[in-house]
């Protein structure tokens, strides 16, 4: 009989268990450590066509992505398409759109583990690996947009030769502390849950590959005292940093709505933007599991069920999402304030309608009836509607910056904007870039938590606190 | 340490029964671990360590600490300017305060992740190459530190007598 351990009717997993028809299960038959272990440590131990396949194509964009950045360096920003008013636009949007991506990880993980939600297991660390590398790419962009990236420093506070420090009053000094408060602090939580896995690699490695694994792994021994303060600090860490999530976004949000401008000055941007990270770093999200699922052959680990609830979690996010744009634009219409109504119909049926309806249809057109029906709720239908947000919200995020700054108030200076090949590029690379990191990630690191994975499955041994899955109704996703 | 004993049981199930049993023979919780590759809750936790964690009041202090480097490095930074921006005060608390709680978080994170390293005790001596390939394995080892020879003798005839494989 087809075992079922997450989900109660059809699915199987590692050829173990049974059907239950119970909400609430326990588990007698499981798959043994071994089989465990060896599935979720191969893409360490071995090196799949798929991973080279994914290693060569990503390396060849992130590759056209740093010439088109030296292209840059050497000419200077004229060419990129920038121009008076518009000084901000694909870099800032690409800065945006990556921090906002970046959402999926920590804070989402932070909020299961906290939640308790079971389903989690093997999908947190996926998650927690986005956040990493999207808030170094999202990062890198202010820097890129210096014009003279080399002098970088300028933004860390410390004084200049005159004695002067930063001006801690600029929401752009705030990026820096938030950004950085949040990369660390997600570089930690990522890091933490690995220590137990990184000395189940240790013990399976020799040589050079073993002593660096124990010294990343910090000598872990496995003691009932070290889980128990590894739990702790997880936990700790899991509360602290989902405040420091919401507070990144906000932050960035902050950026534009601080400014005096038509359609940027909201008092709801924090809260829009934030909606909005988490609704496009789900999205990322699945993607990035739907590719480690079929590229190292982990359908057993990330089931249907995992896509089933975070389609879920991506529904709500779609309609909070609607309605605070809902929400935005109603207001600007309805005031009718000349420099704002000016951006509102350049958006709405002016020379950004495209962009815009365009993203109306992929981030909730398209999503809502694939994500609002279960039996299009499929790992393929939640992969279809993922496309569709993250490139809705890479225009949403240009929709916000570019329009605004193209019309100023005064409407002698209204101008333009169209991208150079340079920025497309750019652009483009970044995603290499992304999947490049990722799957180096994924081939150092297990990609789904080993021993979150063994806890979760249950039962205990005598005398100690059996595990039970406590699903919704809901959760009952139906085969692949 | 000499008189160190360690064996490998098949189940975290008979562990637990070999580590409840030298407890019971007098053996003090902190010279009996037991070590496994996912973490057993319940009446394990109770005997194993008697000191609580205070990762939780190091989180909080190393949050004031940070916040009080954020209120050092922003407002003493601005005074020793005296630049006024945006019609704003030189220590403006709104502002500021955004680079407080950033602060507060980090040096909170910070102090977990070093309290936590510190009350786990890790970096200590290695395990032989056997009990970490068991532990992967899934399989749980037990470690005594017997102290004199005798207890070692009492220790092993315990561990055996459980199933174990004594090393």
């Amino acid at each position: 009989m087809a075992p079922d351990w997450f989900g109660p009717q059809t699915q199987t997993i590692g050829g173990y268990g049974k059907s239950m028809n119970s909400q609430e299960l326990t588990f007698s038959d499981q798959p043994s450590d071994a089989a465990i272990n060896g599935d979720l440590l191969r893409p360490v131990m071995k090196t799949g066509r798929g991973w080279i396949i994914t290693v060569v194509v990503s390396g060849l964009v992130f590759l056209a992505g740093i010439l088109a950045f030296a292209y840059q360096v050497s000419r200077g920003i004229g060419v990129w398409g920038l121009n008076r008013p518009v000084y901000w636009a694909f870099d800032i949007t690409n800065f945006v759109f990556w921090i906002g991506i970046s959402h999926a990880g920590t804070l989402i993980s932070a909020i299961l583990r906290v939640t308790g939600a079971e389903w989690r297991r093997p999908v947190t660390r996926c998650a927690e690996a986005i956040t990493v590398f999207a808030l170094m790419i999202g990062a890198m962009f202010p820097i890129v947009h210096l014009g003279k990236p080399w002098l970088f420093y300028w933004l860390a506070p410390y004084p200049n030769e005159r004695g002067l420090w930063p001006n801690y009053r600029s929401p752009l000094l705030w990026d820096f502390f938030a950004i950085n408060a949040y990369l660390l602090g997600s570089v930690i939580y990522l890091y933490l849950p690995l220590i137990p896995d990184l000395a189940l690699v240790r013990a399976r490695s020799r040589g050079l590959r073993r002593k660096i694994y124990g010294l990343l792994s910090l000598g872990w021994q496995g003691t009932q005292l070290q889980w128990a303060r590894l739990e702790k600090a997880v936990q700790i860490m899991a509360v602290i940093i989902i405040p420091v999530a919401v507070s990144v976004h906000t932050i960035v949000s902050w950026d534009f709505a601080m400014a005096i401008q038509p359609m940027w000055h909201s008092t709801i941007f924090g809260p829009y933007f934030v909606a909005g990270a988490i609704f496009s770093g789900i999205a990322a999200l699945i993607l990035a599991m739907a590719i480690i699922r079929k590229v190292f052959h982990l359908e057993e680990y990330l089931r249907p069920l995992h896509f089933n609830n975070l389609g879920l979690l991506l529904l709500t996010m779609s309609m909070i999402w609607f309605y605070f744009t809902f929400a935005e634009y109603l207001t600007t219409w309805y005031g009718n304030e000349p420099s704002e109504k000016a951006i509102f119909q350049s958006k709405v049926s002016g020379p950004y309608s495209p962009m815009f309806w365009g993203m109306v249809v992929c981030c909730f057109a398209i999503p809502m009836p694939i994500l609002a029906f279960k039996r299009l709720r499929t790992i393929a239908g939640t992969v279809i509607a993922s496309i569709c947000i993250v490139a809705g919200m890479w225009m949403e995020r240009f929709l916000i910056i570019v329009p605004t700054l193209a019309h100023p108030r005064l409407s002698f200076n209204w101008g333009s904007y169209k991208p150079t090949w340079v920025e497309v590029v750019l652009l483009v690379g970044t995603f290499g870039y992304f999947v490049l990191l990722y799957a180096v990630f994924t081939k150092l690191f297990p990609i789904v938590a080993v021993w979150e994975y063994k806890e979760g499955r249950g039962p205990a041994p005598p005398g100690a606190t059996q595990h039970k899955l406590k699903l919704p109704k809901t959760a009952t996703a139906t085969g692949d | 340490m000499a008189n160190r004993v360690l064996a490998i049981f098949t189940t975290a199930a008979d562990a637990m029964g070999a580590t409840e049993e030298l407890r019971r023979q007098g053996f003090a919780s902190g010279s009996v671990a037991l070590l496994s590759s996912e973490p057993i809750h319940g009446e394990i936790e109770k005997g194993l360590d008697g000191k609580r964690s205070r990762i939780g009041i190091f989180a909080i202090a190393g949050g004031v600490i940070g916040a009080m480097a954020a209120v050092g490095l922003t407002a003493v930074t601005s005074r020793s300017m005296n630049l006024v921006t945006g019609g704003m005060p030189i220590v403006a608390p709104w502002a500021f305060g955004i680079i407080v709680f950033e602060m507060t978080a980090l040096g909170a994170i910070v102090s977990t992740l070093g309290r936590m390293v510190f009350e786990a005790r890790l970096f200590r001596r290695a395990l032989p190459e056997e009990c970490d390939s068991a532990i992967a394995d899934g399989k749980a080892v037990v470690v005594v530190d017997a102290g004199d020879e005798d207890r070692v003798g009492a220790a092993q005839e315990v561990l055996t007598r459980r199933g174990a494989e004594v090393l």
